[in-house]
């Protein structure tokens, strides 16, 4: 008899239009300590209180640079208020991140995960993810693969996230 | 030709002959990118596709950095096996998207890999009785009762270690096996099938599902892996690697037995029938010493030139009709209910590319 396999979903991401923030259900929310490109730790428990975007991505990943400028245009449309985005970078050698912002200028951090460890805690296999991490610090949202981070809908589920 | 210019180019010719010649890249961790760009053509209906994707958990030898995805699917899901945790992408697009596609871009680093046997390691890893018991088991073509159990304890007679039973399996696949062009794909390892008929001819799915099989029926975790590869061989072997970016029909499966002291040892039998029959100039003797060298290399060592996916066996596709897969290893496809054929890449139109990722 053929063996029965159950199948547990990691990732879940509709295409580019169609896409909405999946309300997350992957359970506690990890540990999050990284440097950033200046040397700097963040921690994730160092933001609580505002509204985090933790998105992973990597250069070599098409959808990351595409989506990368609208969590820019997201920040500043909440200017003021406490909204913030930590990059994750999957593994690269800084001089290819810093390459990559010569070309991109971004206002927010932007995290080293050398040895990917973070990522494989939050569940990051397939990038970009994103989490959208609550004032309380518990994650909130999740979206697996490219979205336009400053579309009203989005923008929506985040201002809720600050009443 | 001066005395310097003569004694370079001689040892460089010593150095060409010498079977397994050692690595001339770094032993260290090399990085890797997979591309694998799947088209499903004339779509009628709903159109589904699954992409394997590099192993779930890092070893000592393999490490994934990420995946990531683009194209016009409606949803794209990872899905992992329950059982075995095999890893794949699922990309499912609506009836009427006239040209479904997705490219899927896969980061891992790998690193050789060697157990030396006779050097047990004091803090080797172990099995849980129930981990021993799931690699002890049959699967669908891999019985482990019958002419198989008969035909291992023939083979192990006189062997008391796992090791030594391993071993003597090794051998009798590399001596009785050979690798058979004709075979389709990697051969789906109907081991018995193969055993009652007395064709052992096949191609790695067969060989070293052939070598599991033996081994789990005589007491011996063993399990295959499957994969592809990535890279030309370091060490000599034009067969044993690839010659082009291109490895869109480079799959290639090995196999690793469970040992108390050294934990799993990997193996690959069928890659030493691959010398045999393709090493340049071909169908080389057994007894040749570039075979010999890669016999003796290949119980206990991989040249991780090779990328793996996965270690399944009879996996059911998340939200396919069709009945389960002996394994995944190739990139499945579907429309309007009906599965496309995997071994045939022009038909179902996927193409994967390698390179190795310098920093």
């Amino acid at each position: 008899m053929r063996a029965l396999v159950a199948f547990a979903a990691i990732g879940f991401a509709a295409a580019a239009g169609a896409a909405e923030l999946k309300a997350w259900t992957g359970g506690a929310t990890p540990e999050l300590a990284l440097q950033d490109l200046q040397g700097r730790t963040h921690r994730l428990a160092d933001y609580r209180g505002k509204v985090v975007l933790v998105n992973f991505w990597a250069t070599w990943c098409e959808p990351c640079r595409e989506e990368m400028p609208s969590f820019e245009r997201l920040r500043q449309s909440f200017a003021g208020r406490p909204v913030e985005v930590l990059a994750v970078n999957l593994g690269e050698p800084v001089g290819r991140v810093e390459r990559f912002l010569e070309r991109m200028p971004l206002g927010f951090p932007m995290l080293l995960d050398r040895d990917t460890g973070v990522a494989k805690a939050w569940k990051a296999r397939v990038v970009p993810a994103t989490f959208v991490v609550g004032p309380d610090g518990r994650i909130r949202y999740v979206h697996y693969g490219e979205l336009d981070w400053s579309s009203e809908p989005v923008r929506k589920r985040v201002a809720e996230l600050l009443e | 030709m001066d005395r310097r210019a003569f004694l370079q180019t001689s040892a460089a010719a010593a150095a060409a002959a010498l079977p397994w010649q050692p690595a001339a890249a770094s032993a260290g961790w090399r990085t890797f990118e997979t591309v694998t760009r799947v088209e499903v053509v004339n779509p009628r209906g709903v159109s589904r596709a699954w992409v394997p994707l590099p192993l779930t958990d890092d070893t000592d030898w393999q490490k994934a950095i990420g995946n990531s995805w683009a194209g016009n699917a409606l949803r794209t899901q990872i899905a992992t096996d329950g059982k075995y945790r095999v890893a794949m992408l699922y990309a499912e697009w609506r009836d009427g998207e006239p040209a479904p596609v997705i490219e899927v871009t896969s980061r891992f680093m790998t690193r050789d890999r060697a157990v030396e046997l006779g050097k047990p390691l004091p803090n080797a890893e172990t099995l849980t009785a129930a981990e021993r018991a799931f690699y002890l088991s049959a699967t669908e073509l891999i019985p482990t009762d019958g002419i198989v159990r008969k035909t291992a304890l023939e083979i192990t007679k006189g062997a008391k270690s796992d090791v030594a039973k391993a071993h003597a399996i090794y051998q009798w696949v590399v001596d009785n096996t050979f690798r058979d062009p004709k075979t389709r794909g990697c051969g789906w390892g109907d081991i018995k099938s193969m055993l009652e008929s007395g064709n052992l001819g096949g191609k790695c799915g067969d060989l070293n599902a052939m070598f599991v099989g033996l081994a789990r029926s005589v007491g011996v975790p063993a399990r295959d892996l499957y994969g592809v590869r990535v890279a030309r061989s370091e060490y000599g072997y034009a067969s044993l690697g690839v010659g082009s970016p291109n490895v869109t029909r480079a799959q290639h499966c090995r196999a690793e037995f469970f040992a108390s002291g050294y934990g799993w040892v990997p193996v690959d039998p069928a890659d030493v029938r691959k010398v045999v029959l393709e090493e340049p100039p071909g169908k080389l003797a057994v007894s040749d010493p570039k075979v010999e060298a890669a016999r003796k290399r290949l119980f206990g060592s991989w040249e991780m030139n090779w990328l793996a996916y996965n270690m399944g066996h009879d996996v059911k596709l998340p939200d396919s009709s069709g009945p389960a897969l002996p394994y995944l290893m190739y990139v499945n496809a579907e429309t309007g209910g009906e599965m496309r054929d995997q071994l045939d890449p022009d038909t179902l139109k996927y193409a994967i590319t390698a390179r190795e990722v310098k920093a």
